[in-house]
């Protein structure tokens, strides 16, 4: 009688996945987006997809979760509110000098990211703590009051707050907030002792100020599509994605939309780490190659690796997320020669529009030309035939690359696989590599329009023995919405030396951080069974000025802060290739994880069958991995055919909707019993 | 050679693009490496650092991008340096040298130690690598000669074969004050250098050898061929420009010059008739200038080019010997990097005719570094506090130079100010842009900094470099000049003399960096941009007047 529904905005295509309860099985649609109003592609999904089922109702869904890229949409196309911003005197100019550094060390041309809060609007009050929480001086609150007014008749829509150790004591953060609210009652205020009670200002004072800059739009928007999807019937709790991989309910959302602008491809990994989990691997590397660009993160004993920040168009953003590294190579990546006659590709994309050579409006050569030219992907069309594909129009835009390079046309194309394929594990290496782990001991798992389509060459770039290919690599993300928790973390600031004698002082933070996690589950109703914290504390070695997160263990005995520093010095060795057991260390920030699970797609394993996959089998292509050799025949399979236990031996071609799967010559495919594609990389090619 | 030679027939762009990349990919896991695995905030945070691939006769074929561009080139004399100092039977497969001496063979001043190794592939060098590192140590040092900066190692065994040299290890400690931390930051150059030799004789077994090393001849004549493609595109001809220099260790400011011949694909960058070195610690040696040069043309011709010696082919670069740009042994260098922010807006000045549109006016023209020392008996300890302060970038011929930003030569990062104050005992009361401080013009100049610091310990040494405090940041074609630097401290504080005084609790001092020059006359600037910039109070009312009345 129930269903679930996770529904995923992308640029071009949003996609529904609704899972029944009763039957066990998942269903998948994916419609245009619709970029002016995201919400009535959704709507539109939804009821396709109730109908596809077989006249269901939405009054059946009991579980309805929502990934988007609004948030991030509005922070790159600079659409966010009018904001202004109150500061500690002194420090107007916080939010343009940074970290002092320049955008581009040698590109004199290129510009600083503008600040969302103009100079005009960002307002000194006279206040000042110390790092201990004493106050040096008073907050003078006429001078706020007269700030308020001035950003009032300025017309703001929302003011972020950011003082000088307001993570120590919040208390003149919050008596600004109070003033706010008398003067200018329409305001979204925001402040950063409560977006991210964390020491460093200027990382404080961008989150914030971020915050405030999208929160208006992230609130219309949430409050807007939660009044439609109950018009329409549905009487589950809506809840959407945050960039820590975790799903909360608009409304809680709606406070603390920062924590949602990166939430883009975080359920495509949790969803990935899942299934693979279920089929055996742990340890993975996830590759979701779109259009544009690649997104890359590594997965370790099940569990995403998750980081406390990155920035977004030279923005700092402090929130807790899942560490994805992404990179301009997607199909839609161009093919261009530099002017010392060399090939490159990307990160100049194509794009929705004219899109590569092949869609009939462009005339450059892109990623998916080259794979329609050696016909790794179908030459005639693609999505079971929605989209026609003119492959001359390819062949023309790479002859263009082609001549000067004085290669032939194969040749010319492989070489942008080449090219491309060595961009994209220079990216793997950042998530791997650099920080510590060997891609050799991972499986790599691709997703995404392009992803199956390159996995294997990639592999190979990086000696990789292992690809497993999702069931759904089309719609990872929405599948991944029905496959994680409800997640929301707490953490703070408190720089206190590691020794027998803070121990309890350790203890007393982390038992004020539970006490908020304990509050939160009550509030969104988190069964008891069902509630689970993870605790890290962020450590250093005094006198250093970067910190390294290590988890807690479960309880704190005596011998706890022994048992804490053993990790970090455990940690410090495997990141940085040492440790020094004799140095003092600090505890910085402490942060509790509160984990609640939401109803979840059960994986189901079927029986394996037979090894032979000729059932699946539908024709063969002309396909061309070798220039030398030129084009050999080699099999098509359907995906949809293919039965858990069938072997497939590459070279080989396997289509689905809306991805290709490209077998090398070597490599060898089995069926899971989760109807995975599981790849072991030859040798050869 | 003639293997080299051979190969390189056969290779297409494609395989020199894709193993170009893993090259570069080398380098930049070599920086990553040196950054992750050192210890001390310079390196670690500020990336104060470099690494490199060179040919195994020493040519540069590949440079980690992420550290200063003060770096880029500081290493090409290393390998040189060593082969000239050791037959090639005393280079073995698991040797490491080290060397910090700018006269023999290290970087470009003392604290620069270099790190390099042979990589061998069956059996002979194929490759180097190196990395260089500055080890903020050495402080509280004199500057009438290198005598007085540091101890001079020229590039000798700190590893032979595997074996760690401890006697010479013992020496060189014992000659740093820090020693502790130099130890793990030669740890992790070394780490650095472990993972070139790994990855290099990795894509040699995948590719061999012979291609490796086909690709790195082709890889120099790619970088060539886009050099010269880019001066082919400038105009010909023999330009000139000289600027005034300041820093507070000189009595005079100097004049340095430059004369500049572009013909065809080639150029020469003349440095003659500057100044003779001085008895003071911004003396440049050759290897500095050329950074700076190739630093310089790399913003100038392509962001994207990859720095190695194919860049240095069509390039000629000629100062005296003995001069403050080209100094020789005993002259103290310490502070060169002053001299050659100078010396890139020099060139910047002297191309202005040839190439008005890739040109910025003059930047702020200093790495403003302060430096506060001291006992701070609250946390029972001694302290030193460095920080380097950006300023104005200069304006170009189509938009307004950056506000309050590192240019040119240095690109590190400012502490936090809630780390410092926790740290040491020092308040930071405000970290500002300075209004008016941009020269004006059709593009406004970019705004100094203003950063003022309480001293709440007694006896607190503080030291100033910067430089710009005589002269102003030129702007062009009609744009007016930015604000000069100063250092402005409480009315009772001791004065500064020659960048150097002695503050007490209470004291502040206030130091304000440069804005950059302003290009096109003022009277042009768009009065939408003019009211945007009083609105935002980043110019006076009397500034937004005169540029409206001009």
């Amino acid at each position: 009688m129930s269903l679930r529904i996770g529904v995923d905005t992308g640029g071009t295509f949003t996609d529904v996945v609704a899972f029944d309860d009763v039957t066990q099985h998942v269903h998948v649609r994916k419609v245009s987006s619709t970029p002016d109003d995201p919400g009535r592609a959704i709507l539109r999904g939804v009821s396709e997809i109730l109908d596809q089922i077989g006249g269901r109702n939405i009054s059946e869904v009991n579980y309805f979760a929502h990934g988007t890229t609004v948030g991030t949409n509005t922070l790159l196309t600079g659409n966010g509110v009018l904001t202004g911003l109150i500061t500690t005197e002194g420090f107007r100019d916080l939010l343009e000098l940074g970290r002092g550094r320049r955008p581009d060390m040698y590109d004199a041309r290129a510009d600083k990211p503008a600040p969302f809060v103009a100079r005009r609007h960002r307002f000194e009050v006279a206040e000042r703590l110390r790092s201990t929480g004493e106050v040096e001086r008073e907050l003078d609150e006429g001078e706020v009051r007269e700030a308020a007014r001035q950003l009032k008749s300025a017309g703001v829509e929302a003011v972020a707050v950011c003082l000088l150790y307001s993570y120590v004591d919040p208390k003149h953060e919050r008596r600004i907030a109070d003033i706010i609210r008398e003067e200018h009652p329409e305001a979204y205020v925001s402040l950063s002792s409560e977006v991210l009670p964390e020491f460093r200002e200027y990382e404080r004072l961008s989150t914030v100020v971020t915050n405030a800059y999208v929160g208006p739009v992230v609130y219309r928007y949430l409050a807007a599509l939660r009044e439609k999807l109950a018009a329409e019937g549905l009487t589950a709790v809506p809840h959407i994605t945050q960039s820590n991989g975790g799903v909360i309910p608009f409304a809680t959302a709606e406070a603390m939309p920062v924590r949602l602008v990166l939430s883009g491809p975080s359920t495509g990994v949790v969803g990935a780490a899942q299934i693979c989990s279920a089929a055996g691997f742990d340890d993975i590397i996830t590759f979701d190659m779109g259009g544009t660009s690649s997104d890359i993160s590594l997965v370790q004993g099940g569990r995403p690796k998750v980081t406390s920040g990155m920035e977004l168009d030279g923005r700092p953003i402090r929130s807790p997320m899942l560490d994805i590294h992404t990179v301009g190579a997607g199909g839609g990546s161009l093919g261009w020669i530099d002017t010392g006659g060399h090939l490159r590709v990307g990160p100049e994309s194509a794009g929705a529009f004219p899109g590569p050579a092949c869609y009939g409006n462009g005339e450059r050569a892109a990623v998916t030309d080259a794979n329609v030219v050696l016909q790794m992907l179908n030459p005639e069309y693609l999505l079971n035939g929605q989209m026609k594909i003119d492959r001359e129009k390819s062949v023309d835009a790479v002859r263009r690359l082609a001549d000067p390079l004085g290669l032939s046309v194969e040749e010319t194309a492989l070489g942008i696989l080449r090219v491309v394929t060595a961009n994209m594990a220079r990216a793997l290496r950042v998530v791997s590599v650099q920080k510590g782990y060997d891609p050799r001991d991972y499986a790599l798992v691709p997703f995404g329009g392009a992803g199956p389509l390159h996995a294997s060459r990639l592999a190979r770039e990086l000696g990789m023995s292992r690809v497993v290919v999702p069931e759904i690599p089309g719609a990872q993300s929405a599948m991944g919405l029905l496959m994680t928790d409800v997640k929301a973390d707490f953490m703070r600031t408190r720089i206190t030396s590691l020794t027998h004698e803070t121990a309890s002082q350790v203890a007393n933070v982390f038992a004020e951080l539970s006490a908020e996690a304990a509050a939160w589950f009550a509030e969104e109703d988190v069964a008891e069974e069902g509630r689970r914290l993870v605790r890290r504390l962020d450590l250093r070695y005094a006198g250093q000025n970067f910190e390294l997160p290590v988890e807690m263990p479960e309880e704190l005995g005596e011998d706890g802060m022994e048992v804490i520093a053993q990790a970090f010095h455990a940690e410090h060795e495997r990141v940085y290739g040492y440790s020094s057991p004799e140095a003092r260390l600090e505890a910085v920030t402490f942060r509790v994880e509160a984990q609640g699970s939401a109803p979840r797609v059960e994986l189901r394993h079927s029986e394996l069958g037979g090894e032979d996959p000729s059932g699946a089998a539908i024709g063969t292509r002309e396909t061309c991995f070798d220039p030398k050799e030129g084009f050999r025949s080699i099999t098509v399979y359907d995906r949809s055919k293919l039965m858990p236990g069938n072997v497939v031996q590459g070279p080989a071609v396997v289509e689905q909707m809306d991805t290709t799967t490209i077998l090398l010559p070597g490599d060898r495919c089995v069926v899971d019993s989760l109807r995975n594609l599981v790849i072991t990389i030859g040798e050869e090619a | 050679m003639t293997t080299s030679a051979r190969a390189t027939g056969q290779l297409d762009p494609v395989i020199v693009e894709v193993v170009g990349s893993a090259l570069s990919t080398i380098v930049e896991e070599m920086g990553e490496t040196l950054v992750k695995a050192a210890f001390s905030p310079n390196i670690k945070e500020r990336r104060d650092c470099t690494a490199g691939l060179f040919d195994a006769e020493g040519l540069a074929l590949a440079q980690d991008e992420g550290g200063s561009p003060m770096h880029l080139g500081s290493l090409m004399g290393i390998v040189g340096a060593i082969r000239g100092r050791f037959s090639e039977a005393d280079i073995r497969e698991g040797d490491v040298f080290i060397g910090n001496d700018p006269y023999t063979g290290g970087g470009s001043h003392l604290p620069d130690i270099v790190l390099a190794s042979p990589i061998f592939v069956g059996g002979r060098i194929s490759a180097w690598a190196a990395t260089l590192a500055h080890h903020a140590d050495f402080g509280d040092r004199g500057h009438a000669h290198i005598f007085q900066e540091a101890i001079r190692i020229p590039p000798v065994h700190l590893v032979r074969e595997g074996v760690q040299q401890e006697e010479l290890l013992s020496l060189i400690l014992l000659n740093c004050q820090i020693p502790e931390e130099r130890t793990a930051d030669l740890r992790a150059q070394e780490a650095a250098l472990g993972v070139a030799i790994t990855r290099y004789q990795e894509l040699c077994s995948r590719y061999g050898v012979d291609v490796i090393e086909g690709v790195s001849s082709n890889l120099l004549d790619y970088t060539e061929r886009r050099t010269r493609a880019a001066i082919t595109e400038f105009p010909d001809g023999e330009y000139t420009f000289e600027d005034l220099f300041d820093a507070p260790e000189l009595d005079e400011e100097l004049t340095l010059r430059v004369r500049i011949r572009i013909s065809g694909d080639e150029m020469l960058f003349d440095f003659s008739g500057n100044p003779p070195q001085v008895r003071a610690s911004v003396n440049v040696v050759w290897t500095g200038l050329y950074a700076t040069v190739y630093y310089t043309l790399k913003t100038l011709i392509d962001p994207d080019i990859v720095p190695n010696a194919g860049l240095y082919r069509p390039v000629t670069i000629v100062a005296d010997e003995g001069s403050i740009l080209n100094c020789t042994a005993p002259a103290a260098v310490n502070g060169r990097i002053e001299t050659c922010q100078r010396v890139v807006d020099l060139i910047h000045g002297a191309l202005v005719d040839a190439l008005p549109e890739r040109v910025t006016a003059a930047s702020n023209g200093a790495v403003t570094g302060v430096h506060f020392s001291g006992h701070d008996a609250s946390r029972g300890r001694d302290f030193v506090y460095l920080e380097t302060i950006g300023g104005g970038s200069g304006a170009c011929h189509d938009k307004d130079g950056l506000d309050g930003v590192q240019v040119h030569m240095t690109n590190t990062s400012n502490l936090p100010v809630e780390s410092l104050e926790a740290e040491y005992p020092l308040v930071v009361e405000s970290y500002e842009l300075i209004e008016d401080s941009g020269g004006v013009g059709r593009h406004r100049g970019g705004m100094g900094i203003r950063r003022k610091i309480r001293v709440e310990a007694p006896d607190v040494h503080f030291w100033l470099d910067t430089s710009r405090q005589k002269s102003q940041p030129w702007g062009l074609f009609g744009g007016g000049p930015g604000q000069s630097a100063r250092c402005v401290l409480s009315e009772d504080a001791q004065p500064v003399d020659h960048g150097y005084t002695v503050l007490q609790p209470g004291q502040t001092a206030s130091i304000e960096t440069a804005g950059g020059g302003g290009y096109g006359p003022p009277e042009e600037r768009a009065e939408a941009q003019l009211a945007a910039d009083r609105a935002d109070g980043r110019i006076s009312e009397a500034t937004a007047q005169q540029c409206r009345q001009d």
